[in-house]
């Protein structure tokens, strides 16, 4: 665990590090941002996979989630689990309008 | 594990020497102490169960007598003080001859609803029991974070100071159902410039407070059940109770933050006049209303239902945690199926988060995801089922004592019965469409919730009065209580089915007065009401609208029902018999092994739970109630330090 | 007696209770995040107009990540170093920590203050204009010679206050008004509760008059009934009439001693027509309309939901005219013809970017249009611009003067203007409220929790790292939030 002196003593060196390359990371997502892939929904797509790389390796090293108790990965579990039920469902329910096949064919 | 042990020692010796009584204002008002804050929660949650009672009681005078003057309103008008509160409460909307109108039965329906639900059963089932009880069963001396849960007790005393001062306000309470649906409840009243003048802002921020409250408890309930059970309870020796708790604080701490985003986004079209329920082109009274548009009321829908649907379940879990204790005690007999139970319970934890749409079939979902809602629906309807057969196969053979609490506990599983079994052609989308905002479905959720949930927190009241207060509630009163509660519970709900099925809607003030006169009307339920009312000599009429005058006769019944439980719970604190020892129901968990009342600290020794939780009519154990701390030989393993005296303190 | 746990972590868990804590404290700001983000979505996908996007200022957001980056590793070492029992470097850490947190709000702030000063208007076939208002907007009547008031019986929401919000509109002195009594009397907040007062005592009265009447009328009545039914229907009357209780409205009319000038702002009025201007405590001032123009320094023309874009009203002869239009023209087929020679395969309608960059024009580089000759926009802008910097920009913006039946709708840059800044401002809003409080726990424990750092180091390291925990939260939705809000 954490708790290791020396271990936090190496792990110093490793957080500056981690830190610059989130840094770099930040200043590559501006740049990718002004370069036109062929749909602006790639660009999303793009921006978001290196965001959400950003974003684990600040949950993983800064949060120290890559050695946590497994009670803790449970809680997250579930709670990733419904937070991407939040995202898929409400979207997919709203792209699947109720649809009258026929209904305003027949006059036509 | 040495710290955890000396940290005990540590309480012990403090208990011995550190008798000072700290004062009245930290004892019973900014106490840290589990089970004042348990106690506060649910005084608290019982008067705002008889405030939504009593707006409750106003509506169905005025569903089943339109336009009749309540009664006595001159007199109530001319009381000293509270006429006045009266009157800028309700009397300042009602007719000028004591009537109800539409609008004020609107504030009255929608303060019904966000009272009982958010201010009285999750209260009161879930923090006042909660608290109370739950620390005890899992033998810790407090919550793991006792500043925390105080902070929680006062952001929702906070949240109930401002719900109610919304009656107060200039356009008076919320008129849009508890559910506030957007567009609705986003421009309604929305040419009052001043957002504190309106009874919305309020009830925004009130929930915003609720909210906050409920999370806050909810890391506390769950950080304590992981990280304080004392020695020896494992989680499968943990009593049923904790694990209903354990799940009913995971819902709310998952799903209650969509909500606040709601409230949260719903306050900002209000007060900055943003646009994020309202659609493009809204008009309202024939104009463009001066917004941008672009958003959607369906959004404000699903956010509300993601938290609102597990909140059912928020509403329904204390329920079976309080006869999960109740039943095998009175029963004498072990929990049939404790595995299942708690395999259930999670079950039914994990799918509630994926059920909410089948309230928003009437929103033009398309037949895919409809499919998907109606898929989970109905399997969510196993584990309910399994929760209760569990509870009731757990009397088969038992030799049953029916004292009060008994009563309302066999009473709730025919009840909750009844709720479950008319959900389920809700759960179809075809049948939803009919019955979708009628009577129907009151009817259904009220059996769950009224004779249900509320049943199951008299028989917690009863039930865990005695460690409280030392005394027992009166059983006398108690029948008192229970048979008109159940004759009224079911006078009030059982005629609401045969109305929805007839198409009656939940919002008319007047009860449908407006089809007195269209023919079909009658059906058998009608004619009996008719014979009946007949053989004593009142002329009622043979149609539908006559349901309404037996339901209204329902709830006074209910009314007077509760009366005896009011004088019986607060006279049996000094007047009630005392009881002879620690654990006067002979039961089994931890929280009886305590003194009563159970001090600052809690155990005067320390608990282990040596055995599962429900060992009742053991063979070849001398009494028919085996409880988790007594060792083979009938004692707790570790001394008891402290005197019996000092159980006094 | 003490929890247990607070400090060592439990055996079989392997967690001290603020750990459990504060991650199922930040399972539920997931969830929280999570519906604020699905709200997003839903908003961007379900959205009628052009998503913004490049709108913000990128280089404040991008120097916004960086110092949350920083803080977050510093968060991190402040919790090394004390486990490490380096005082100095603790102290200096959690400084640097709270630093950025407090260079972040400034950014923040800077950034929503212009926000609040830039306006866009929707003019009726759906261009938009965004600009600045030089004075506000204000509507403007003169020869205003009556001021109806409406005091109402009973405490309702909207009731006539005329010394709030009708004065502070008045232009110039504000003479004495005639009030119903007779006299002439400065209108005050004395003056106004005497009036006030005198009008609700009148209307009680009269209430008890009318219910005395009708009284004593269903008395009369029951008396003479006969019938059942009569009877039946005296009584009720006579509930009714001991009931009542409505007071009724006054309306009450000041007349000023000499002709008032108004000047209202959005915020002071529900509404208006040519002869009458309906205050929003009720207050109707009658007079005459004379100018509710807005005055606009244009700094955007957004075509994107013009058909024809060129033809927009924007470049109508009252307002920019054709001299910017050919500018605007040139501009958009210089973007077109570009994007056509870089991506000859792609579909132009389907591109965001060249749609922004050729229908949604900006390069105003002096008050003037330019001369035909010069006008063709992109590069030549950069040179065109440099002075404007130096000079301020808004004198380099043309003055429009809108018809007000022009306009369907306008609003600053705040959560009104559209569904992408209230996302916007509920988003970051919420955040900074996160970055606040987080700041405020990590300087109780820097600055209050001394005792315990020379004590109980592990106590205190425990709380750091939780409130790192929170920390690192912060900026993980703020690694969502830049490239989501700002970039794409």
């Amino acid at each position: 665990m954490s708790d290791n002196i020396e271990e936090i003593q190496k792990s110093v060196r490793k957080y500056i590090i981690i830190g610059i390359a989130l840094l770099a990371l930040s200043g590559f997502t501006v740049w990718l941002s002004t370069v036109e892939l062929p749909t602006h929904g790639l660009n999303i797509l793009v921006g978001m996979i290196v965001a959400t790389f950003k974003a684990s390796l600040v949950a993983l090293i800064f949060m120290h989630l890559n050695h946590e108790r497994p009670v803790i990965y449970k809680v997250l579990a579930f709670t990733v689990a419904f937070a991407i039920v939040l995202f898929v469902l409400f979207i997919l329910s709203a792209q699947d309008p109720l649809v009258f096949e026929g209904f305003y064919n027949r006059n036509e | 594990m040495s710290a955890a042990a000396t940290s005990h020692e540590h309480a012990q010796d403090h208990h011995a020497h550190d008798h000072h009584e700290p004062g009245f204002l930290r004892k019973y008002v900014w106490s840290t102490d589990h089970k004042t804050i348990g106690i506060q929660y649910g005084i608290t949650g019982l008067l705002f169960l008889l405030f939504g009672f009593f707006l409750m009681l106003l509506m169905r005078w005025s569903i089943a007598y339109p336009g009749v003057p309540l009664p006595a309103i001159a007199e109530i008008r001319a009381i000293p003080g509270l006429g006045d509160a009266f009157e800028s409460m309700f009397g300042r909307w009602m007719n000028a001859d004591g009537s109800l109108n539409g609008e004020i039965y609107n504030m009255l329906g929608a303060m019904h609803g966000t009272i009982m639900v958010f201010f009285g059963i999750v209260p009161l089932g879930f923090a006042a029991f909660g608290n109370f009880v739950m620390p005890l069963q899992i033998g810790t001396i407090d919550m793991a974070f006792p500043k925390l849960n105080m902070l929680s007790y006062w952001f929702f005393f906070i949240s109930g100071v401002l719900m109610v001062y919304s009656f107060f306000v200039g356009t008076g309470p919320v008129q849009t159902g508890w559910t506030m649906y957007s567009p609705l409840a986003s421009t309604t009243g929305i040419g009052v410039t001043s957002v504190w003048a309106h009874g919305h802002t309020w009830w925004l921020t009130a929930m915003v407070f609720n909210i906050s409250a409920s999370l806050l408890g909810s890391v506390n309930f769950i950080a304590t059940i992981i990280n304080l059970r004392t020695k020896g309870m494992t989680w499968m020796k943990m009593p049923f109770f904790c694990w209903a708790m354990f799940v009913i604080a995971f819902l709310l701490l998952l799903a209650f933050p969509p909500l606040e985003v709601a409230a949260i986004l719903q306050l900002s079209d209000r007060v900055f006049g943003s646009s994020f329920y309202l659609p493009t082109g809204l008009m309202e009274g024939g104009k463009h209303l001066d917004i941008s548009g672009g958003g959607s009321p369906l959004l404000y829908q699903h956010l509300f239902w993601f938290l609102a649907h597990p909140e059912v379940y928020v509403l329904i879990l204390p329920a079976f945690a309080i006869l999960s204790d109740v039943i095998p005690c009175n029963a004498r007999r072990p929990l049939w199926g404790y595995k299942s139970l708690v395999y259930g319970v999670l079950t039914l934890g994990f799918l509630s988060f994926l059920v909410w749409a089948h309230h928003m079939y009437l929103t033009g979902m398309g037949t895919m995801m409809s499919t998907y809602f109606q898929i989970t629906t109905v399997l969510i309807s196993v584990p309910s089922v399994v929760l209760l057969t569990c509870l009731m196969v757990s009397l088969w053979g038992g030799s049953i004592r029916f004292n009060t609490q008994m009563l309302f506990a066999s009473a709730f599983l025919p009840m909750f019965g009844i709720g479950g079994l008319t959900g389920l052609p809700l759960a179809f989308a075809f049948i939803d469409l009919a019955l979708h905002d009628t009577y129907y479905v009151i009817g259904h959720f009220h059996y769950v919730v009224a004779p249900g949930t509320i049943f199951a927190l008299f028989a917690g009241v009863y039930h865990w009065y005695p460690k409280i207060t030392g005394r027992f509630m009166s059983d006398r009163l108690g029948k008192w209580h229970f048979w008109p509660s159940l004759i009224g519970m079911n006078l009030v709900f059982a005629p609401m089915f045969i109305q929805g099925m007839a198409g009656f809607h939940r919002r008319w003030y007047d009860g449908g007065k407006y089809f007195e006169n269209t023919s079909g009307f009658q059906n058998w339920s009608t004619t009996l009401t008719h014979n009946i009312g007949g053989f004593f000599g009142f002329n009622i009429p043979d149609n539908m609208l006559s349901l309404n005058i037996v339901m209204s006769v329902g709830a006074f019944i209910l009314a007077l029902g509760q009366v005896p439980f009011i004088i019986n719970f607060w006279f049996s604190i000094k007047g009630g018999k005392k009881i002879e020892n620690d654990n006067p129901w002979g039961a089994t968990t931890l929280e009886w092994a305590t003194p009563t009342p159970p001090p600052h600290g809690n155990f005067l020794f320390e608990p282990v739970a040596h055995r599962g939780p429900y060992e009742y009519s053991v063979p070849g154990h001398g009494a028919d109630f085996f409880p988790q701390w007594e060792t083979e030989q009938g004692k707790p393993e570790t001394k008891p330090t402290a005197d019996k005296a000092l159980a006094k303190h | 007696m003490d929890i247990p746990y607070t400090v060592t972590s439990r055996p079989d868990t392997g967690l001290y209770n603020a750990k459990i804590g504060i991650w199922l404290f930040l399972a539920s700001e997931v969830m929280l995040f999570g519906g604020l983000f699905s709200a997003y979505i839903f908003l961007r996908v379900g959205a009628d107009y052009p998503w913004p996007v490049w709108d913000l200022d990128v280089k404040l957001g991008f120097w916004n990540t960086v110092f949350l980056i920083i803080s977050s590793v510093t968060v991190v070492m402040a919790w090394a170093s004390i486990k490490l029992r380096k005082y100095t470097q603790y102290k200096l850490c959690m400084l640097a920590t709270i630093a950025c947190a407090a260079i972040f709000m400034v950014n923040k702030s800077m950034e929503y203050a212009k926000k609040f000063q830039h306006y866009a208007v929707k003019l009726t076939d759906g261009t938009i204009l965004t600009g600045h208002l030089p004075h506000g907007y204000q509507v403007k009547f003169e020869n205003v010679d009556a001021l109806e008031l409406t005091i109402v019986g009973s405490n309702k929401a909207v009731d006539a206050d005329p010394v709030n919000h009708v004065l502070s509109s008045v232009v110039g002195d504000v003479p004495k008004f005639k009030f119903p009594s007779g006299e002439e009397k400065e209108l005050n907040k004395a003056t106004f509760g005497e009036l006030r007062k005198s009008m609700r005592d009148a209307a009680f009265a009269k209430m008890q008059d009318e219910r005395a009447k009708m009284i004593e009328a269903a008395e009369k009545a029951a008396s003479v009934a006969t019938t059942d039914f009569a009877k039946y229907e005296a009584a009720r009357k006579l509930t009714i009439a001991k009931n009542y209780h409505s007071l009724s409205d006054t309306k009450v009319k000041l007349i000023p001693s000499a002709p008032l000038k108004i000047a209202a702002k959005p915020s002071q009025f529900f509404g208006y027509t040519d002869t009458s201007l309906t205050f929003v405590d009720g207050t109707i001032a009658t007079g005459k309309l004379v100018d509710d123009k807005m005055t606009l320094e244009v700094d955007g023309v957004d075509t994107r939901a013009v058909a024809q874009s060129e033809q927009s009203l924007a470049f109508d002869h009252r307002y920019l005219g054709e001299g910017w239009q050919k500018a605007f023209v040139a501009n958009r087929d210089h973007h077109i013809a570009d994007f056509e020679k870089k991506y000859p395969t792609r579909d132009k309608a389907k591109s965001a970017t060249l749609q922004k960059e050729s229908l949604f024009f900006k390069e105003f580089h002096s008050a003037e249009p330019p001369a035909a000759g010069e006008a063709h926009g992109g590069k030549h802008g950069a040179e065109a611009h440099a002075p404007a910097d130096s000079h301020g920009h808004e004198a380099y913006h043309p003055t429009v003067v809108i018809e007000k039946k022009d306009i369907t709708f306008f609003s600053n840059f705040t959560p009104k203007l559209n569904t992408y800044y209230a996302i916007y401002f509920t988003l970051t809003g919420l955040h900074g409220l996160h970055v606040v409080a987080g700041a405020g726990v990590l300087a109780y424990f820097l600055f209050f929790n001394g005792r315990m750092l020379r004590e109980d180091p592990e106590h205190l390291a425990n709380r750091v790292e939780v409130g790192g925990l929170f920390w690192h939260f912060v900026d993980l939705v703020w690694i969502f939030l830049f490239p989501l809000l700002y970039l794409l």
